[in-house]
């Protein structure tokens, strides 16, 4: 009986063509409200997950202060102290790289004043594995004409942006002189100036990876800093790479206890855990985002409510008709809620499928026009939860909306029904 | 037995702080295959008495029972189900459902008795080829004249091959030539088909078809009267 209830909820819904479209409507922004917000949330989670897993592929994972990951921790990334040799030890690694950073007394060239340009900066020290290794970590790097990236031969070279060029008052071959613990101090010669930085080049660099600033860092070898710093406790980051046939979360397991063991307060994070917390930070993005569109999707409930409620009073002499012809309080009260759901339901899918068509043009338009970097890329996601999800609730919200009414309807007795003009 | 049978039935509405006593006292006994027209003035008790006939209502005292079923002793679901079956309508303003075509219309009673589709479609053709309307079987309501329409109510009327036919005005909203054929309709098929009727009316004419016609005047029977055709 159901098909035809649902035959007769089609036919009175087309009945009445305007006040159906004005209710289809009502619902569809809802939906599309909802589907717009949700896909996008998870395109920008397929972004960022992408480009974790392209950091870090299965067979990396990082040591890091372990305040990093935690919830409470509020600041910028931490240096941290531990031991090369013990992480080389671990049972399972391969290859670690590591990444120092310690603030410098740093003096460039002079000025037109024939000052000499000088400041206190950051300069990180990259191991040659991370080089060699992990070139993924430095990104694809912009360097201006003749410059290049340093080399696991080069000792006393440094490369810095553009902008800091300017500052220090050097060029391309120019020396810097940067002045370490105690009386170590080296002149690096410079071997390479990244691109001036617009918005595409911001994302660029070491830091692009770690989102730290990287405007006025100064890059010099591992080998240079070890120089300038002996004591190697101010790690920013240390990358692991794990032997083939092993689980890495197993040897970031092993690696942590082994590290925690001597007193470093370190964390071992693999790209499971980092997409763990895109994880839940994008599931509290949705609830909000969700909580949004579920008001416009309460308004679109209140609109079905209120033509259903008109439809009930219209129908008033077809409820006697029908009740006096056989209908029972329940055939009465289905055929109001299937075709209140109906109207829930037809709103559901148009809405889902505009939302979608306006995501899917919506990631077009970002990847096409907002100069994201190079292999970076927006991606479009259908979510099949999210569709038969949506449609079922627009359904639903079209009844629930409808069961007011239709109870109202239903409960009419059939003689004040029929007399009803 | 008697197919309906009330006796001493009353009916009183609340109207605002008053009561309406629209049936005050009122035997009646209509047997199978009887055609009774029941007239009367406004305010009567005529709609009453066929809402208590019809299983639409059931009266305030006495007792009312089709086909040996005491109304009042019946629960709200078992009225409806035993009206379905019972007791076909044919109102004054046709009462069709309009946005429904007269096919489906036709078919309506047969769907809340849970008959099968192709059993309901063939069985509203049958019917509205029967009542000559055979080339308007997908039309809507409002795609049909007057008399057409009420063709199809009488359609749906003996969709359920019901006992009783149960016309409240039928030719009310009708010219009198269309009138005339529809009471010649209702009359030839309540006599193939062997159906009880009962017409409520005004109409001197609709009343003519009658075997037997009952007087109403304030909410009780005032005369009674046969006719040999």
């Amino acid at each position: 009986m159901f098909i035809e209830f649902l035959r007769l909820a089609g036919q009175n819904v087309l009945h009445r063509k305007l006040r159906s479209i004005l209710a289809v409507l009502g619902v569809l922004i809802g939906i599309m409200a909802i589907v717009i917000l949700i896909s996008f949330g998870l395109s920008l989670k397929g972004l960022m997950t992408g480009q974790v897993s392209k950091v870090f592929g299965v067979d990396t994972f990082v040591i890091m202060d372990q305040d990093v990951m935690s919830r409470s921790h509020s600041g910028g990334m931490k240096e941290f102290g531990l031991n090369l040799g013990t992480l080389k030890g671990v049972e399972g690694v391969k290859t670690v790289a590591a990444i120092r950073q310690r603030t410098a007394f740093v003096e460039g060239g002079t000025n037109a004043e024939g000052t000499p340009q000088q400041g206190f900066m950051p300069v990180m020290g990259l191991s040659p594995e991370l080089l060699t290794d992990f070139t993924a970590f430095t990104g694809d790097l912009m360097f201006e004409d003749g410059g290049r990236q340093i080399t696991e031969a080069d000792v006393d070279a440094a490369v810095l942006r553009r902008e800091l060029a300017d500052r220090l008052g050097v060029n391309l071959g120019d020396r810097i002189l940067i002045a370490g613990e105690k009386s170590n101090e080296i002149t690096a010669t410079v071997i390479g100036i990244l691109a001036a930085s617009d918005e595409k080049e911001e994302k660029q660099g070491f830091g692009a990876s770690m989102g730290s600033s990287t405007a006025d860092t100064i890059y010099i070898p591992y080998a240079t800093m070890d120089r300038l710093w002996p004591e190697g406790n101010d790690f920013l980051v240390t990358v692991v790479r794990i032997l083939p046939g092993y689980e890495v979360d197993d040897v970031a397991d092993r690696a942590e206890t082994a590290l925690k063991a001597e007193g470093s307060r370190v964390s071992a994070v693999t790209s499971g855990d980092i997409t763990n917390v895109i994880d839940q930070m994008m599931s509290y993005i949705n609830i909000f985002l969700g909580a949004l569109a579920g008001i416009s999707l309460l308004v679109g409930g209140v609109g079905v409510m209120n033509t259903m409620f008109t439809s009930v009073l219209e129908r008033t002499k077809d409820i006697g008709v029908m009740k006096a012809v056989g209908a029972k309080n329940r055939h009465v009260m289905a055929i109001f809620l299937v075709e209140s759901g109906l109207i829930g339901f037809l709103g559901g899918v148009i809405g889902t499928a505009v939302g979608l068509g306006i995501t899917a043009l919506g990631c077009f338009f970002i990847n096409t026009f907002a100069g994201l970097p190079q292999g970076v890329a927006f991606p479009f996601v259908a979510s099949p939860t999210l569709i038969v999800t949506t449609l079922l609730g627009a359904f639903a919200l079209g009844a629930v909306s409808g069961l007011w009414p239709a109870r109202r309807g239903s409960r009419m007795p059939v003689v004040d029904a029929l007399r009803y003009e | 037995m008697s197919l309906l049978d009330l006796k001493n039935i009353t009916k009183d509405y609340p109207l605002g702080q008053t009561v309406v006593h629209a049936v005050r006292g009122l035997d009646l006994s209509i047997e199978k295959g009887e055609i009774v027209a029941i007239m009367g003035p406004s305010g009567s008790g005529k709609s009453t008495l066929m809402h208590v006939l019809g299983a639409l209502d059931t009266p305030t005292t006495g007792t009312a029972s089709l086909e040996g079923h005491n109304l009042q002793e019946l629960g709200e679901n078992e009225l409806v189900t035993l009206r379905g079956r019972k007791v076909g309508f044919v109102f004054q303003t046709f009462n069709l459902i309009q946005a429904l075509t007269a096919q489906q219309n036709v078919e309506l009673p047969m769907t809340f008795l849970g008959v099968k589709k192709s059993a309901r479609a063939e069985r509203a053709r049958a019917l509205l080829e029967k009542v000559g309307l055979g080339d308007r079987m997908e039309h809507r309501p409002n795609e049909l004249s007057g008399g057409e329409r009420q063709r199809v109510a009488i359609a749906r009327a003996l969709a359920n091959n019901p006992e009783i036919i149960l016309a409240d005005e039928p030719t009310g909203n009708l010219d009198s030539e269309t009138g005339a054929t529809i009471l010649e309709l209702l009359k030839r098929l309540s006599v193939d088909e062997g159906k009880t009727m009962i017409l409520i009316t005004h109409d001197p004419d609709a009343a003519a078809i009658a075997g037997r016609i009952i007087r109403l005047r304030d909410g009780r029977i005032v005369e009674e009267a046969r006719h040999v055709h």
